[in-house]
């Protein structure tokens, strides 16, 4: 979060490169070498790990990941104050449900289509929003998800089932068994992790992920270098809001049921907490941050009054002591081993030092 | 519409609008002061329910020593969480996340509040004795409680009180010199350290003496300050944050909008509807009723 504040000044932004060569800079064949292994090795996971509780827990962590990941782009990248991420999660899960209940397409394509009604809420909102600044942004977002929610538990015709949910929805792999179709919930989610890291991680250092930190971080700015916000805006909101539906989906088809609980003040406190201890607006902080927290979580599950007390705790700690997160944190700490590990290269060879310099300093962050 | 309804209305008016009005005005202080919107204000509330509990029901005592108990723990409180959640960031008060980062620090101060109380006294709802009970009847089928009477009363006494606390005595005019120009009122020796958590002790102690009076009204339990946090929440922003005379404005509005809305279509739906008006209002005006972008008010 530091980051944003460094950049507050105009010329800080001008002074950024208009566009990498590569989409992903920093990362170094050794990291790309070192992210597949941890990919493969969580891919693996399934094989050797048979606990059903423990894998079940696992599946949940990395369908969260998907809505943090979302919802880190649109409030850390883009900077927009937006707490009704919760209620575009609820409508994609809702909407690809209900498809999947009541008629007999693919549940691919339901999943897809609770994706496109996320995205389509997720415009919606965007243009009442671009009109406000900070808190009143996250005010009148926080409204819209409490209408969602009254307008779910309310509803007359008996398709959102009020406060109970959806009944038993079918879901992706409805012909598997129990165990097998676990093991292929865990694999797609973790291909719809691995992928949206990566788009989102791209498009973070395209012109749109450029354009969104500079209306981020100086609007008057930015717009008077002829970026235009609303466009700007819309777009980051649509492809936030669709992840957030594919997420919604997820959770529905492996959990065979959703209801409004998955909203409130409850769930979005939690979630909050692990994008900003993870570290907002980095690639990797969503992804340590849930997993942290959820660890927290799980061992605490029977003790929830002490698991939020920690958690407040942490989140305090971490905000007022480490403000970019466990992502800054850890992407320090190794700048300065990468630092000592070039200085050491330097006295061996004392050539090719500024190789070793830009690649020894990756900048983890997307922001 | 009848006589009793229009009756009804305006009654139910006065006491919705002046008890959010007592917690929204701390934030309002708080927000004009510190430039943070403080999320640790329903814990408040709901300490000032329990401590209410704890000297009516507990030890039988008597309602005024429960008041003046509130107010100095719920003071002592809102300072600590000043110095505890805020102080440490204000020297990245200009960095243009300085906002969120104070909302999200309060807002943990106010996890661990709820949680900690869960921790004590567990997930029930506690009957708190009214401060004064019985009713005076105020027009056919419209009664009106003493306790709500007391609370409108007391309600408007504080924020009259607060009003010429801030116009009248010196400390009151060194929060107000800082709330409009930090720099200038340090020049003339405002003791900025402690004017922080001066301020956000006294409008905790507000919200705690809101919550005497509401866990009559309703309970004592550790989730108690959710409802009147978000209710203020949607006072300062409707009022135009920052802005004193807005906020009252705003409370008593908004009492009415909930008031009609509660007669017409019921307890379900008014706060839909609420949501609704407020977000009419912030797409006509932005800032809110009497707010003004980016400028020091109060």
């Amino acid at each position: 979060m530091s980051e944003r504040s460094a950049v507050s000044d105009p010329s800080a932004v001008s002074e950024r490169p208009a566009l990498s060569p590569s989409a992903f800079p920093g990362m170094t064949r050794g990291r790309w070498a070192l992210s597949g292994l941890a990919v493969l090795l969580a891919a693996a996971t399934p094989l050797v790990m048979t606990d059903q509780y423990v894998l079940g827990v696992m599946i949940t962590t990395l369908i969260l990941l998907v809505l943090n990941i979302s919802w880190n782009f649109v409030l850390g990248v883009a900077g927009v104050w937006n707490f009704g991420q919760l209620a575009l999660y609820a409508l994609g899960g809702y909407g690809a449900g209900i498809i999947m209940l009541h008629s007999s397409v693919s549940p691919w394509l339901a999943l897809l289509a609770g994706g496109l009604v996320a995205m389509i809420a997720a415009i919606l909102l965007s243009f009442p929003t671009l009109r406000l600044y900070g808190i009143y942004t996250s005010l009148l977002t926080f409204a819209f998800a409490e209408v969602i929610q009254y307008v779910i538990l309310n509803d007359g015709s008996g398709l959102t089932g009020g406060s109970f949910g959806l009944p038993i929805v079918p879901g992706l792999y409805s012909s598997l068994s129990l165990a097998a179709a676990a093991n292929a919930y865990y694999w797609t989610t973790l291909a719809v992790v691995v992928a949206s890291t990566l788009v989102l991680a791209a498009i973070g250092h395209s012109r749109l992920g450029i354009a969104l930190r500079g209306i981020r971080d100086a609007p008057a700015y930015a717009a008077a270098r002829g970026v235009d916000p609303l466009r700007y805006r819309i777009l980051a909101f649509a492809i936030s809001g669709f992840l957030a539906g594919i997420a919604g989906g997820l959770y529905v088809s492996y959990d065979q049921s959703i209801s409004p609980s998955v909203m409130g003040l409850t769930p979005m406190s939690v979630y909050v907490t692990m994008l900003v201890i993870g570290g907002l607006s980095t690639a990797t902080g969503p992804i340590l941050g849930t997993i942290v927290v959820q660890i927290v979580a799980t061992l605490l599950v029977t003790h929830p009054s002490a698991e939020f007390t920690i958690l407040g705790l942490f989140l305090l700690v971490v905000v007022v002591f480490v403000p970019d997160g466990l992502a800054g944190l850890i992407g320090r700490y190794w700048r300065r081993i990468a630092a000592w590990a070039a200085e050491g290269e330097e006295q061996r060879t004392d050539v090719a030092d500024t190789a070793a310099q830009t690649e020894g300093s990756p900048d983890q962050h997307v922001a | 519409m009848t006589v009793t309804d229009i009756v009804g209305i305006t009654v139910s008016t006065v006491i919705l609008g002046s008890i959010y009005g007592l917690v929204a005005i701390g934030m309002t202080l708080i927000y004009g002061t510190l430039r943070i919107l403080d999320m640790s204000q329903g814990s408040m509330v709901m300490v000032g329910s329990f401590i209410a509990w704890g000297i009516l029901v507990v030890a039988g005592w008597n309602p005024t020593l429960a008041i003046i108990a509130a107010f100095i723990a719920t003071f002592i409180l809102g300072a600590l969480t000043q110095l505890v959640s805020v102080q440490p960031l204000m020297k990245r008060r200009n960095a243009i996340d300085f906002e969120m980062v104070t909302f999200i620090t309060t807002f943990a101060v106010a996890m661990v509040l709820t949680n900690v109380a869960l921790e004590l006294f567990g997930p029930f709802q506690r009957n708190v004795t009214p401060v004064i009970s019985g009713a005076i009847s105020v027009y056919h089928g419209v009664d009106l409680p003493y306790q709500s009477l007391t609370m409108a009363l007391v309600s408007i006494a504080m924020m009259a009180g607060l009003g010429i606390f801030l116009a009248r005595t010196r400390w009151g005019m060194a929060i107000r010199a800082v709330a409009q120009d930090l720099d200038a009122a340090r020049l003339m020796g405002v003791p900025v350290g402690k004017l922080y958590p001066l301020t956000m002790g006294l409008a905790s102690a507000l919200a705690g003496v809101a919550g005497v009076f509401l866990g009559g009204l309703y309970f004592a339990y550790p989730q108690a300050g959710d409802l009147p946090l978000l209710e203020a929440l949607i006072v300062v922003i409707f009022g135009g944050l920052g802005s004193l005379p807005g906020t009252v404005y705003a409370a008593y509005a908004i009492g009415l909008i909930q008031s009609i809305a509660e007669v017409i279509v019921g307890t379900t739906w008014s706060l839909p509807i609420l949501y609704g008006v407020i977000l009419l209002v912030l797409i006509v005006r932005p800032y809110g009723l009497l707010g003004k972008p980016s400028e020091a008010r109060l």
